[in-house]
């Protein structure tokens, strides 16, 4: 099945990155924003040796996945928001 | 409907003296109005503004400085991101992404993968209105 995908380019990868980081920014619990974020680069880091296109495609795959979770979740999480700020998002 | 037009009536007849006393006393209620008037013409968020292009550097410099992986000691405001800071693509991006932050504004993707250096970003940045 995923041989059959070809290997996505840079700048899709590139654009999957940066829509996650976006999609993270959308979260209003700090705790979840900053997850994401960390998660999503650390994901990127850690894929980024790969050379086998199979590997990468189903990688990038995955990324896409994730992103229509996160995207779903920012959604649901904002019906649900906290009533009290947590004290990193309390600017001096 | 007679009834109806008389209480009209009296209610018209009731306010008017009110109001009229009201901007006889105190004229500056109405003078207060008008600048008003005029001033919400044009939102200041909507419009937007330029940014002073050497506050953008400052900025964009201490923002690029307090990414981790940077050594604050080689950012000037001529850097390039992959070359003299010896950051990745990857990198590039989180940069891109820190700087939209820190001016409260949104750059498209087709802008923000043409950003390479500081001088680039600086020079985007200051030519656009919604930066803040």
């Amino acid at each position: 099945m995923a041989t059959a995908v070809p290997p996505p380019t840079r700048t899709e990868i590139i654009s999957l990155f940066r829509s996650l980081l976006r999609s993270a920014r959308e979260f209003s619990d700090y705790n979840i924003r900053e997850y994401t974020k960390r998660r999503t680069i650390d994901s990127f880091r850690d894929n980024k040796t790969l050379s086998d296109p199979s590997s990468i495609a189903a990688a990038f795959t995955d990324g896409k996945s994730q992103l229509q979770v996160a995207k779903r979740q920012a959604v649901v999480y904002s019906l649900y928001a906290p009533k009290v700020k947590s004290i990193m998002d309390i600017k001096p | 409907m007679a009834a109806r037009n008389a209480l009209l009536k009296y209610l018209r007849v009731n306010a008017t003296p009110v109001l009229q006393s009201s901007s006889v006393r105190n004229p500056r209620v109405v003078g207060g109005g008008v600048i008003q008037l005029f001033r919400r013409h044009f939102s200041e968020e909507v419009r937007g503004s330029f940014l002073d292009k050497s506050e953008v550097t400052d900025r964009v410099v201490t923002c690029v400085k307090n990414f981790q992986k940077v050594d604050p000691s080689k950012v000037t405001p001529t850097a390039h991101f992959q070359n003299d800071l010896g950051l990745d693509s990857l990198d590039t991006v989180e940069v891109v992404m820190a700087l939209e932050e820190e001016f409260g504004f949104e750059i498209p993707d087709t802008e923000a993968d043409k950003i390479s250096s500081i001088n680039h970003a600086v020079d985007f940045i200051a030519s656009h209105p919604q930066a803040k």
